[in-house]
């Protein structure tokens, strides 16, 4: 419905934008009724077929439309009616009646097929090329934010290299891969890498349990189905040019002192004056320019695309660009019984992936530091730094810009794909599918610190300096499907049946090394390793590498669509799954699914509707963790001092170790009229049996840790999409819609009963673990002591049980009389997008709110660096309108734990069709977009979205570890990078 | 309908395709059991080593000279070493003020970090006894493994014994019953059933031979004599005699030497621009130096190595920031552990063990100039560490405190060190035959010769009498830095009393807690001590 709607409204924006200059016109005018009450029909959509040229009806049902010489029909569309075409002929005047009661059917892709929307029984959402989100898009599941009722995405700050944190309906599992499968063109397993944004015709999001069971393991956190755009055979070569051109500024910075009132708080004064996120940051330029050819002949249809992005972060020195080219080719043959589709694209992108480290030292930094060494106000060895200053003797303390600038960081990633789909039609009824696809990625990651640099180059040291990285990494998916899909029908009803087959296997390696030493800096030496030094000196050169096995996964599935009288639709699947990373007797899954849906409204006719559907579906869905060898015993390789080699257990075995499985119910409730249409959708999860690497008996298994089916996690939820067309005239339409979702997790049962996670970390906050996990509660609870105020500079905590004993030490937080309380929680209690598309007289005004409440977030910035502590005056201090004076001591508390709560305008998007003398341009689309240009929030740290995932602390220098906790959402740590703004100026030319 | 058969024909022979079902798992990128890398025998551990070689290194993996580890629980709640909280430096959450004031629980990271370590140790051990091991191999092996329990008896009290590798259903043992165990396992590498003046050890199948690495049968009478010192503690029953003659028999048959005058090795913290840094490290200071192999004085040491065994850290857990220029280090300090003031002033300033044990005063950098800390916090901008320390917390000055530096630092240090880590040396057994003759004579002067012996090492002046408190004072000078201070002053009776920044402790503290983690782990086979 809510496609349709948007279709109308998409259209009536493009006819307002109609050239009526073009030469060689006339015009037709009429009115449109409904055949059946001959009322006028208010906004219908009329179209000369096979253009883009149109208008819609006003309200007594009138349209006037210029048509270009040889054309030879209307089309006629309106929301709940047939669409109709009629001749034109010689006529001026038409009047043409639609008839209701055959809603029109929008395909909806699901696995292995589609659908008509109407015989959908799950939570399925479908969103096409208008609906997504435009401006400086630099990943495709931007796209989507905010535009799905219970799609979650995320990407904190807004890092150009970061990668959207995706989540359907929260977290469906612990410690598997919680992001949704992709499904590109039918290739499961698909990577939105290599999908350019340009190139997507739509989007479709399978929600729950029952639509995603089909595919088995991978479906069990939700499905994005990715269908990219394809030519017409039979239809003119047409060139479409998309053109952007953004800049972006930092947003919400975090508030520090400035050098004066550093000086006057106590500050070691060192004599200059410098904002140092001015220093690292800038106005970030981007371009994005794509070109695409579409058309066909005779049988066979393509479309070629290729498009670049070149975009600069507002951190100095982080960027990308990509280049992305994707070929999508269908032909027919064998009489058409035979359908080919191939595609094909291949992405590289160059990024300069930057320190994000320069906006954390940047806001910690002593603002009366000098940039210079040569500024320094005591003796000071600039050469030594490159030119740069150094507060050298400090922990966890570098020159921002000296980082930025000195230091090399850059990642090239190629992605290359192809698949070819083979659909035989056997008979009218029968049709075979074969599929073949492989994808292959390589990234390559190379680091350069010179030998000035203090920061990982080791500068300061006067020996080993200079370090070089390297890390290369390659991944390939090949997938073989084959299907067969029956349809048949008895009387009014039909039954589709489809069954078919699919292996799987991915493989990936790695490998990465580091040396260091080198000469000096007169050369960029990670080029000419040999150099190094740590060639000559035994264990300095860090070495790494990986290989999985053949990660592979076999499935047979079938299912069975049943439509009664185009009343009650049925569907019911089932897959049986096996996984090479199971315990060998717990190898094989079988997951089902059922859903049904009635269409109310055709047996109780109720006025206004013409869509009232109830439907119920439930599924059984599995996951598994990324990592090889679960179920088995690993061993680390170790060395005693004479250089000799032994091993020892690093994981203990788990022969029993089996499926984690989530079973979903959901019901939800579809209604429409003409103007309104409405979604509900309620659910509730299981998931059992989840996987995680936990704590055991080391007396037992002479190890700690190995995966174990821990526990279970339920979540509860509701989702409601609203569309409604609040104008509908022939100069003015707005149309308007909202998402809603809420939901709860819940922790049923764990192999604990509670524990806490996320360690703040150095300096002086480890062992300080802020996150409270325990059985029977939600998850994400931020936990620790209330700050009631300070004295003599030390805060002063709540005595939370009365007891007249403060227990507030950071190892007693699971105690029993601990003075503790839950200080808030990481994920939101709901969150919301609300969508406007207003046109009026060739404009068109596409505003785009949302929102995000209940969350709260831990900021550690202000944590470590706003009590203004007197033994560490040599940092800036966080200067928030939360800070308290006299307040000299770290201590987290709920003091630093704030409602993060925002709403804000996420995309404000200006268009105007623009006509051009000439027919060398079909249309030309000129728009201005504002990404992120007013947000509303009382959080004083950079970015209130929330954080559903937690990376971990890092301190002086060092790495992110590559972990991914997702039981500790709601730390805003300090290696975030800084949200951003950006206008953007685009241009769409249709040749 | 009849068509539809067919199809379903069809369908079925899909579904039935289970030709391509092979779901091995062919593990390429991790080593487990069941591969077999060239001279790497995973099943038993060894290694190409020989079959001992992990189970002695994870010696070096079990927190002997780490931070969080067994390490950090024998040292901090201590009267010899503090922790301060540094502003925002080094409070974690007051875990490491729980230890200096006793006020440790359950939950206590360190304490299950320990019990982790220790047990992953006693499984590499048992992985080793499962493989093929000859009688002195087998020996050596149940006396490892021997000295862990006697940690986690030290420290947990009661714990499980377990001797085979995926033993289930484990109980947990009494003190009592631990003790037993690691008395027999010791005497039975020894072949003898108890220990006297008169023992016969030529049915032993350890060796004599000093390797220090190794453990023959001077390392495992030392370890006895280690036990036997403390059995009152974990029995009730005091076995003193065993103690004053195991240590005895390792002085007088071992071979060993007190490293005094002449015994040297090159000084590789010397700095060229530094005069006054000796050539040469003499003495008690070579028993502990960057290059203290073959050091006459050890008898069973763990083997460090900068680039190939690392796990000694105390370059970097101890030194302040900028102490990097003294030594010129690979790798910024993180500025931890100190002396406490009391500690530190108990020592005379002549004896050698002050200057060898202590990093203290101004620091000066490699070319002999001051060191600055432009970030200092006491008005002076030279980086000077004081004996003297403001405050435990929150604002303990960061160059407060002597640092330890007994196990010395070197030119150009990695974050990792070389020095070998005592375990059991000559100068421990003077001081537990010492001991152990006072306390079964009920006279402390009875050990006034053996300690003297360690005194004239260390060029301070003899002791005309001696009492239990002046014992515990020298055996604290004597065995600074090496873990054995805890240990120490439960034995006198000292533990719960109070020092700086430290009020008295309940005597329920001088056993540590079971890790809650650890009881929850175990489904309720372990039992939590009394008092926590």
């Amino acid at each position: 419905m809510k496609k349709l709607l948007t279709t109308v409204v998409f259209a009536v924006v493009a006819l307002l934008f109609t050239s009526s200059e073009i030469y060689s016109q006339r015009t037709v005018s009429g009115t449109i009724i409904d055949s059946e009450t001959n009322e006028p029909l208010i906004g219908a959509n009329v179209l000369v077929k096979g253009t883009s040229t149109g208008t819609i009806t006003d309200i007594d049902g009138n349209f006037s439309l210029s048509v270009p010489s040889g054309s030879e029909e209307l089309e006629i569309s309106y929301a709940g009616f047939s669409t109709q075409s009629v001749a034109i002929g010689n006529e001026s005047f038409l009047n043409i009646g639609l008839s209701a009661g055959q809603l029109l059917d929008e395909i909806v892709v699901t696995g292995y097929g589609s659908q008509n929307e109407k015989e959908i029984t799950s939570a399925v959402a479908q969103l096409d090329a208008k609906d997504f989100n435009l401006g400086a898009i630099t990943d495709p599941a931007q796209l989507l934010q905010g535009k799905v009722a219970g799609l979650q995405i995320y990407n904190r700050g807004g890092d150009p290299n970061g990668v959207s944190t995706i989540r359907m309906r929260g977290i469906s599992t612990v410690g598997a891969n919680v992001e949704p499968l992709i499904v590109i063109d039918g290739i499961i397993g698909a990577s939105l890498n290599n999908v350019d944004p340009n190139d997507i015709e739509s989007v479709s999001i399978l929600k729950d349990g029952s639509a995603a069971a089909i595919y088995g393991s991978r479906g069990s956190s939700g499905v994005i189905i990715v269908t990219t755009k394809s030519g017409d055979a039979n239809k003119e070569t047409r060139l479409t040019y998309n053109g952007q051109i953004a800049t972006s500024s930092p947003v919400n910075g975090i508030s520090v002192m400035s050098a004066t009132d550093f000086v006057a708080a106590g500050g070691t004064d060192l004599g200059s004056q410098n904002d140092w996120l001015d220093e690292v940051t800038r106005a970030g330029l981007t371009h994005i320019h794509g070109l695409s050819a579409s058309g066909g002949f005779n049988n066979t249809s393509f479309r070629i695309s290729a498009n670049v992005r070149d975009v600069e972060g507002i951190l100095l020195n982080s960027g990308f660009d990509q280049f992305n080219t994707r070929l999508n080719l269908n032909t027919k043959a064998l009489n058409d019984k035979l359908s080919i589709d191939f595609n094909t694209s291949y992405t590289t992108r160059q990024s300069q992936i930057g320190f994000q480290e320069a906006l954390r030292y940047a806001v910690l930094y002593n603002p009366t530091a000098p940039i210079l060494g040569d500024d320094s106000p005591f003796p000071f060895n600039s050469a030594q730094f490159g030119g740069y200053f150094e507060t050298l003797g400090l922990f966890d303390s570098f020159n921002p810009v000296s980082i930025a600038t000195q230091n090399r960081f850059d990642g090239d990633r190629q992605e290359f794909n192809y698949g070819a789909n083979f659909a035989y039609s056997i008979t009218d009824a029968l049709t075979y599918n074969v599929r073949v696809a492989r994808q292959s990625n390589n990234y390559e990651e190379r680091a350069y610190y010179p030998t000035t640099s203090n920061f990982r180059g080791n500068a300061s040291s006067p020996t080993r300096k200079g370090l070089a990285g390297f890390y290369d990494e390659s991944k390939t998916f090949n997938l073989y499907e084959t299907f067969a899909t029956y349809l048949t029908s008895f009387g009014a009803s039909n039954l589709t049946l489809t069954g078919g087959y699919s292996y799987q296997q991915e493989n990936y390696d790695d490998n990465a090394f580091s040396i260091g030493d080198f000469p000096n800096n007169d050369l960029d030496f990670s080029n000419i390793i040999e150099s190094a030094q740590d060639l000559q000196n035994a264990g300095f050169i860090g070495a790494a590498s990986n290989a999985s096995p053949d990660d592979k996964i076999i499935a047979f599935f079938g299912r069975a669509n049943l439509n009664f009288d185009d009343k009650i639709f049925v569907n019911a699947s089932l897959r049986r799954e096996g996984s090479s990373k199971l315990g060998v007797d717990n190898q094989w899954g079988l997951f089902p699914a059922f859903g049904v849906g009635i269409d109310l409204n055709q047996y109780l006719n109720i006025g206004p509707l013409n869509k009232f559907k109830v439907r119920y579906g439930w599924g059984l869905t599995g996951a598994l963790p990324s990592l090889s060898g679960l179920s088995r015993e690993i061993r680390n390789i170790t060395n005693d001092a004479s250089g000799a080699v032994n091993t020892t257990l690093a994981r203990a075995a788990n022969p029993d170790l089996k499926w984690e499985e989530k079973g979903e119910h959901n019901l939800g409730f579809e209604l429409g009229t003409g103007r309104l249409g409405a979604t509900l959708d309620i659910y509730k999860r299981t998931i059992s049996d989840f996987i995680l690497e936990r704590t055991v008996d080391v007396v037992e298994f002479q190890v700690d840790r190995r995966y174990e089916n821990a526990g279970q996690l339920s979540t509860k939820g509701l989702e409601l999409s609203l569309d409604y067309d609040v104008i509908q005239s022939s100069d003015f339409t707005y149309n308007t819609g909202i998402v809603f979702n809420t939901f709860k997790t819940i922790l049923d049962e764990y192999v604990i009963e509670k524990e806490t996670r996320a360690n703040l970390g150095a300096p002086g906050q480890n062992g300080t673990n802020v996150i409270l996990v325990k059985e029977g509660e939600e998850i994400g609870q931020i936990w620790g002591p209330v700050y009631v105020g300070v004295t003599e500079g030390n805060p002063d905590f709540e005595d939370v049980n009365g007891d007249g004993v403060l227990v507030t030490g950071q190892d007693k937080a699971l105690e029993d009389d601990v003075d503790f309380k839950v200080l808030g929680k990481g994920t939101p209690d709901f969150e919301i997008g609300w969508t406007n598309q207003i046109s009026y007289k060739g404009w068109n005004l596409n505003a785009f709110f949302r929102g995000a409440f209940g969350h709260s977030l831990v900021n550690t910035f202000r944590a470590f660096y706003e009590p203004q502590l007197s033994t560490q005056s040599s940092y800036n201090y966080i200067n928030t309108e939360l800070a308290v004076e006299g307040l000299t001591t770290a201590r987290f508390s709920s003091l630093y734990v704030e409602k993060a709560d925002f709403f804000k305008l996420d995309n404000l998007t200006i268009g105007k069709n623009v006509d051009l003398p000439g027919d060398y341009f079909d249309n030309v689309t000129i728009s201005l977009v504002l990404t992120n240009p007013i947000v509303l929030t009382s959080y004083t740290g950079t970015d209130p979205e929330p954080s559903l995932v937690d990376r971990g602390p890092t301190d002086n220098g060092n790495s992110n570890a590559n972990y991914y906790d997702v039981l500790s959402p709601g730390l805003d740590r300090r290696n975030n990078y800084f949200s951003s703004r950006s206008i953007a100026f685009g241009i769409n030319l249709n040749f | 309908m009849k068509n539809l058969s067919k199809y379903l024909i069809v369908f079925i022979a899909i579904f039935g395709a289970y030709s391509c079902t092979d779901l091995e798992e062919n593990l390429i990128g991790d080593v487990t059991t069941e591969i077999n890398v060239d001279g790497i025998d995973t099943g038993g551990g060894g290694g190409s080593g020989g079959p001992l070689s992990a189970a002695f290194s994870s010696l070096r993996n079990a927190g002997t000279a780490n931070h969080g580890g067994y390490y950090s629980v024998q040292e901090i709640p201590s009267d010899e070493m503090v922790i301060c909280a540094k502003g925002g430096d080094w409070f974690d959450g007051g875990i490491l003020i729980d230890l200096h004031q006793h006020t440790y629980t359950p939950s206590h990271a360190m304490l299950n970090g320990t019990w982790v370590q220790t047990y992953g140790a006693i499984g590499t051990v048992n992985e080793a006894l499962a493989g093929s091991l000859d009688p002195n191999q087998n020996a050596q092996a149940r006396a490892l493994r021997a000295y862990y329990y006697w940690r986690l008896m030290d420290l947990y009290g009661r714990v499980p014994i377990t001797t085979t590798p995926g033993q289930t259903g484990v109980a947990q043992a009494t003190r009592a019953e631990v003790f037993e165990f690691v008395e027999s396992e010791l005497l039975g590498a020894l072949g003898i059933s108890e220990v006297s003046s008169s023992m016969d050890l030529s049915g032993s199948a350890l060796g004599t031979d000093n390797n220090p690495y190794l453990i023959n049968q001077f390392g495992a009478l030392g370890i006895l004599s280690k036990v036997y010192l403390n059995a009152e503690v974990y029995t009730g029953t005091a076995r003193w005699q065993e103690a004053a003659d195991a240590a005895s028999y390792v002085i007088d048959n071992g071979g060993y030497a007190l490293c005094g005058a002449g015994c040297s090795v090159p000084n590789l913290a010397k700095r060229a621009g530094v005069d006054t840094d000796p050539e040469m490290l003499e003495g008690y200071a070579a028993v502990f130096a960057p290059n203290n192999d073959n050091n006459p004085e050890h008898i069973f040491t763990v083997n460090y190595d900068e680039a190939s065994a690392g796990g000694m850290n105390f370059v970097q857990m101890n030194l302040h920031y900028s102490s990097q220029f003294t030594w010129n280090l690979d790798s910024q300090p993180w500025n931890g552990y100190a002396t406490l003031e009391d500690f530190y002033n108990s020592y005379d300033d002549g004896d050698a063990r002050k200057k060898a044990s202590f990093i203290q005063g101004e620091q000066l950098d490699f070319g002999g100039s001051a060191i600055l800390d432009y970030a200092s916090d006491d008005g002076n901008l030279v980086l000077n560490y004081t004996p003297e320390i403001n405050e435990l917390t929150p604002n303990s000055l960061r160059e407060a405190g002597a640092r330890p530096g007994k196990f010395s630092f070197q030119q150009f240090g990695r974050p990792d060190m070389s020095n070998d880590y005592t375990i059991v040396r000559l100068g421990e057994m003077y001081l537990n035959r010492a001991e152990a003759m006072s306390r079964a004579a009920g006279n402390w002067n009875m050990g006034l010769d053996d300690v003297n012996t360690l005194r004239a090492r260390a060029n301070a002046s003899a002791y005309t009498s001696l009492d239990a408190a002046e014992f515990l004072a020298e055996r604290g000078r004597e065995m600074f830095q090496e873990a054995s201070r805890r240990t120490d002053l439960i034995r006198f009776g000292e533990y719960n009393g109070t020092w700086w920044e430290k009020p008295a402790s309940d005597p329920s503290r001088n056993i540590f807690p079971i890790p809650s983690e650890q009881i929850t782990a175990s489904d309720g086979t372990l039992t939590q001590n009394p008092g926590y």
